[in-house]
């Protein structure tokens, strides 16, 4: 018998805590008897920050069965989905191949896809799409763990997800063989706690296969070979983009293939009434994501935004660009289209979205010595109360 | 004629006069694959805005090539072509003189085209240091390489390079039990070192694209004037520096304000100090280095010894450099009273 | 592509020059557009040649002397890649340390033609010929041939631009000259004039794949797994169709200037009725004659047949040539140590070519003026006979000699 789980994570910021977590579950099943193995996807392995990457572990009762399972190189019947950052549910378009994986799409039938989140169950369901089996959705109470390679923020969340995972697929690992393994591999009685609780507080909801997003997700049909331009030549980006009724502004040409809708953790709202048309948005957004608007704003488009935030920050108008979580969104609209429709509608969405604390408080790595250390001890006084 | 040497012109691209008088377009664009935050995608974005449509682009190895050109879509309006990762210097000489030899032979059409190469700080101060320093000897044709520096090679996995400051946490010195500082090399100074070797290079420059506006007239500057030119900037890399994305323009103007990179040009051998650096070369207070290295990850194990250490070597560089961020050298003493002497007579002569 | 075979007016010119000169002479037919030179014997003779042409102005080109090899092949890379008809070329360890550029090149479909002068790698440092330089590019994509006379390095030097350029092929081409005799001798070598070159060869058109602010592509991207097979798969074919384009070249090279009108692949000397042939590639073929006419006139049918592409390989015309005689002595100035029978590279492949035989002869590796020693009349003789008794005895004692080593 074998068991697979799958880590869905955003590149650099959340590798260590994938590994932790694939690391951990055969940790654990060796504590029963099995074996397995921990793995990442290597087409990933640049792990851009923000941009979705996977880890594997894989366990069985023998190497026989290991192997068998192995042949196929990567699980596509997974056990537990776990994504540890909710907004991964829009779906996962890595940095490997063309189209929108849906979060739940190499889950097996009947299996669990475990998040992270403050959402709840129904809100993320507006998120992933539909599946043509049953499936179940688990939430772990908490906000996304980010922290870069180098100073690993220690919040639990690894512990967690592995106290969860026992509990939804006790078939792989169980409570006993976590605890055990945690104790071993950090002997700290305070995270075999929070692996515990989180076992006892994951919450789970079947989904049936009319439930969830509706939307056919992007696909990308490979070519032939022989239908490839030969000497590796792929045609340029038009510079711009005709579009109707924008005269005076201006559209970039953008990539066709590869949109940031999935790469994006939070996205800028953008208060077009105190907008000073300083240009420093535009000028100093890595991603060229701003449309320049017929009368000279600066439209943040979603097909390009990758949520860095660098256009909040450089914004010298205070509260014009807020940085808001993604999960408060459930379309790529035009902000700017919605402002010029309804201006008052607008502002009261606008005001809406940077009010919203319980989804749009996060932010995305290290930002000065010390912050992890004061927020965890808090995070993790929570987790094991 | 024995001395002949032909040179073609160069297109005009003259200062843009503020950030509202830029032009609109993009010619490179959106739908590339870097980190949220990448302040790399940034430097090509604004290098290609400033170099305008009629461009031809070489990019060596690295991740501005892995992460841009993801096969089967580009984010490339401009044309592109790869090169290896130590090949800038040897891509932009190819380039130009396929370009200049075409149009003498009028097989294309005879106009100014630019050509830019440019390489990370592993392909240009690492690898490709030679391809460069030969490339700039060539006077005949017109280039410019840019070096885009994130301090290490942050698409393989973040592991050091010449150019990855002392101390910093990589793949490849990570702080142990037993050596908290594995690297202890001090960087290069690229754009000194090439703009002092090379007298036929008319330009050299080093840039921060958190001074966007600055640093496309530097590229355009350089381009206008022509021969094989070069401009070094400094890339804050929120993957392999291990900051919150959010921080990558702040950092880049951190780095400037602490004085860890001087900003500076030199023009027909001319040097001068330009943006905050130029203040800062006047002896206006710089910002401790600490606001800038705690605020970076791959600080993190750093002790007030080694913050007070590097402290320590950026102030040595500023006060007793011959041109702080460029020559490394202090004048002696015979030198030092020669000019002594020599402004006395100057005075002297005066009165 | 069709060819005007109008004689031209002017008759060719017969100079006195060696094999790089022979080369450089070709280039300036050519008219290339890109040329980069690095010091290093045999091969940069051609480069002294070519400086002069430059010089003298007697050839259009950027003459670019590069800092390093690696340099030297990025150079012209990226020439060719805006459209400049490029040379270059190396030797030895040059050629090794170029090899980054030289790998990632036919991949990009970039027509360069570079000569490889043969010489042997470090260590010891040492300038004799050896082939394993040459044969390092065997599997990557180049076509290889191996020239024997400075006339058929001139004549294939315009043949590869020809076959290189072709837009069904676009792969680049090295030239093997074996280092000293071919490259540093002089002799007479018939020179043509340029108006019936410029009908042989049209002007490189790279079409849609030229990079040019006019036709904004990107070239080269960043691929993963998804891609890579497909693209192998395109250059796969590009080489099988380069046969089909040699064989055009060659026929309306002989009607243009009336040379090279036998087989474009392989040299066949009396081989036609032979019980056992040697079989080389190079300057060796001279020796090799005049041993086998010593032979034939004591008896013994000896015959010798000399491979000009090694890619593509020419399987049919090997196969053609080889397949009546009892046994074939494959002479290598190359090794492959540890490889199927501890024979050298041209053994192990030709042994490969002829498995499908019905009726295959017996194939012996002779590894033999390996670091610029000479393949001598007596070694001739010693492979010629180690073959009759293979023939006679039906048997294969050994598979492989080193021939010409003490001891």
């Amino acid at each position: 018998m074998t068991g697979s789980i799958e880590v869905v994570y955003r590149g650099i910021f959340q590798k260590t805590l994938g590994q932790r977590i694939t690391r951990g579950i055969v940790l654990a099943a060796v504590k029963e008897g099995k074996v397995g193995i921990s793995f990442g996807r290597y087409g990933d392995s640049p792990e851009r920050n923000g941009i979705p990457a996977k880890s594997f572990a894989v366990v069985a009762d023998n190497e026989e069965d290991l192997q068998t399972y192995l042949s196929r190189y990567e699980p596509t019947d997974n056990d537990v989905t776990v994504a540890v950052d909710d907004t991964l549910c829009k779906g996962v378009e890595s940095w490997a191949w063309y189209g929108l994986q849906p979060i739940n799409k190499l889950t097996q039938p009947g299996g669990v896809v475990l998040t992270t989140s403050m959402q709840s169950p129904e809100e993320l369901l507006e998120d992933c799409h539909r599946k043509d089996t049953e499936w179940s959705l688990a939430v772990l109470k908490g906000i996304a763990s980010f922290s870069g390679l180098w100073v690993y923020k220690d919040d639990h969340t690894d512990v967690r997800v592995l106290g969860a995972i026992a509990r939804l697929a006790p078939h792989v690992v169980k409570l006993e063989s976590v605890e055990a393994a945690i104790q071993d591999e950090w002997q700290d009685e305070l995270k075999v706690t929070s692996a515990r609780k989180a076992y006892e507080r994951v919450e789970t909801r079947k989904v049936g296969p009319d439930e969830g997003n509706p939307e056919k997700p992007y696909e990308f049909q490979l070519p032939k070979w022989w239908e490839m331009k030969e000497g590796l030549v792929i045609p340029g980006i038009p510079v711009k983009q005709d579009v109707e009724g924008w005269e005076g502004g201006y559209r970039p040409g953008r990539n066709p293939t590869f949109k940031k809708f999935a790469t994006r953790t939070m996205r800028p709202v953008i208060d077009f009434e105190i907008c000073t048309k300083c240009t420093l948005c535009w000028l100093q957004c890595p991603d060229s994501c701003f449309d320049v608007t017929p009368t000279g704003h600066y439209d943040a488009n979603m097909e390009a935004c990758c949520g860095c935030g660098v256009c909040e920050a450089v914004c010298p108008v205070e509260k014009c660009v807020t940085m808001v979580n993604e999960a408060a969104f459930g379309d790529n609209a035009s902000q700017f289209e919605m402002y010029e429709k309804d201006t008052d509608t607008y502002k009261s969405w606008l005001k809406g979205k940077i009010e919203d604390k319980v989804t749009t408080d996060r932010y995305h790595g290290f930002q000065l010595r010390g912050k992890y250390e004061e927020e965890v001890q808090e995070i993790i006084r929570e987790v094991t109360k | 004629m024995a001395t002949e040497l032909t040179v073609l012109p160069t297109q005009n691209l003259e200062a843009f006069k503020g950030v509202k008088k830029l032009t609109v377009e993009e010619y490179f664009t959106s739908g590339h694959r870097t980190c949220q935050g990448c302040e790399s995608a940034l430097v090509m974005k604004l290098m290609a805005k400033a170099a305008g449509p009629r461009t031809v682009i070489l990019g060596s190895t690295g991740c501005m090539y892995v992460a841009n050109t993801t096969y089967y879509s580009t984010s490339w309006v401009v044309p592109w072509m790869h090169t290896q990762l130590g090949s800038s210097g040897s891509a932009a000489v190819g380039t130009a003189a396929g370009l200049k030899v075409l149009m003498r032979k009028n097989r294309i059409k005879q106009e100014p085209i630019n050509v830019i190469a440019f390489c990370g700080d592993g392909g240009g101060a690492d690898m490709g240091l030679s391809s460069i320093s030969a490339a700039l000897t060539y006077p005949e044709y017109n280039f410019l390489i840019l070096m885009y520096d994130n301090e290490s090679y942050a698409n393989t996995d973040i592991q050091l390079s010449s150019m990855t400051p002392y101390g910093a946490n990589t793949t490849f010195s990570p702080p142990g039990k037993a050596r908290r500082i594995l690297h202890k090399r001090w960087k290069k100074n690229v754009a000194g070192m090439l703009a002092a070797g090379h007298p036929e290079c008319r330009y050299v420059a080093t840039v921060d694209a958190s001074y966007a506006l600055e640093m496309m007239n530097r590229i355009r500057k350089a381009l206008t004037i022509g021969g094989p030119t070069f401009i070094h900037s400094l890339d804050p890399c929120p993957k392999g520096w291990d900051y919150d994305p959010i921080q990558s323009h702040d950092l880049g103007e951190l780095a400037v304000e602490t004085g860890v990179w001087p900003l500076f040009e030199i023009e027909d051998g001319v040097l001068k100090f330009y943006g905050k650096s130029k203040g800062i070369a006047q002896g206006r207070k710089r910002k401790p280095v600490r606001e800038y290295l705690l605020r970076q990850g791959r600080f993190a194990h750093f002790t007030d010894e080694d913050i007070e250490y590097f402290q320590k070597k950026i102030d040595l560089m500023w006060d007793r450099w011959l041109i702080p961020g460029a020559v490394c050298i202090e004048m002696g003493d015979d030198i030092r009273k020669q000019l002594a002497r020599a402004e006395q007579e100057v005075a002297a002569a005066e009165a | 592509m069709s060819v005007s075979t109008k004689a031209a007016p002017v008759a060719d010119q017969e100079m006195l020059i060696s094999g790089c000169a022979a080369i450089a002479q070709a280039l300036r037919l050519s008219d290339i557009d890109v040329v980069t030179a690095y010091p290093i014997r045999p091969y940069d003779t051609v480069m002294q040649a070519v400086a002069k042409l430059i010089s003298n102005g007697e050839l259009d080109a950027e003459y670019i002397v590069a800092a390093s090899e690696h340099d030297q092949f990025e150079i012209v890379k990226h020439a060719s890649a805006v459209g400049a008809r490029v040379f270059c070329g190396s030797s030895g360890v040059g050629w090794m340390y170029a090899m980054e550029a030289i790998a990632v090149t036919p991949a990009l479909r970039l027509p360069m033609v570079a000569l490889v002068g043969n010489r042997a790698l470090d260590d010891p440092g040492a300038f004799g010929c050896e082939h394993n330089d040459a044969l390092c590019v065997r599997d990557l994509g180049w076509m290889l041939t191996w020239v024997d006379t400075a006339q058929e390095a001139l004549d294939t030097a315009l043949i590869a631009y020809r076959v290189a350029e072709d837009r069904r092929v676009f792969l680049p081409c090295a030239i093997g000259a074996d280092g000293a005799f071919l490259t540093h001798s002089e002799v007479l070598v018939k020179v043509p004039n340029k108006e019936k070159v410029d009908q042989f060869l049209p002007k490189y058109d790279r079409g849609d794949k030229l990079l040019h602010p006019d036709n904004p592509i990107t070239i080269a991207p960043q691929v993963n797994e998804d891609w890579v097979m497909e693209i192998r798969k395109q250059n796969d074919d590009a080489m099988r169709r380069a046969r089909g384009v040699i064989q055009e070249a060659y026929r309306d090279f002989h009607k243009i200037f009336g040379r090279q009108g036998g087989n474009p692949f392989v040299e066949s000397y009396m081989a036609e009725d032979a019980d056992v042939i040697l079989f080389g590639q190079g300057t060796l073929s001279l020796p090799v004659k005049v041993g086998i006419r010593k032979l034939r006139e004591q008896g013994h049918k000896v015959g010798f047949v000399r491979l000009r592409w090694l890619r593509p390989f020419p399987t049919p015309e090997v196969q053609e040539t080889l397949s009546r005689a009892k046994a074939v002595g494959v002479i290598d100035r190359d090794y492959s140590f540890g490889s199927p029978n501890h024979g050298a590279v041209l053994y192990n492949e030709l042994r490969s070519a002829l498995y499908d035989l019905p009726n295959r002869p017996h194939v012996i590796s002779f590894i033999c003026g390996l670091g610029g020693r000479e393949v001598t009349l007596d070694s001739v003789t010693e492979m010629s006979e180690i073959l009759l008794k293979v023939a006679k005895t039906g048997k294969v004692e050994q598979p492989n000699y080193w021939i010409g080593v003490r001891g």
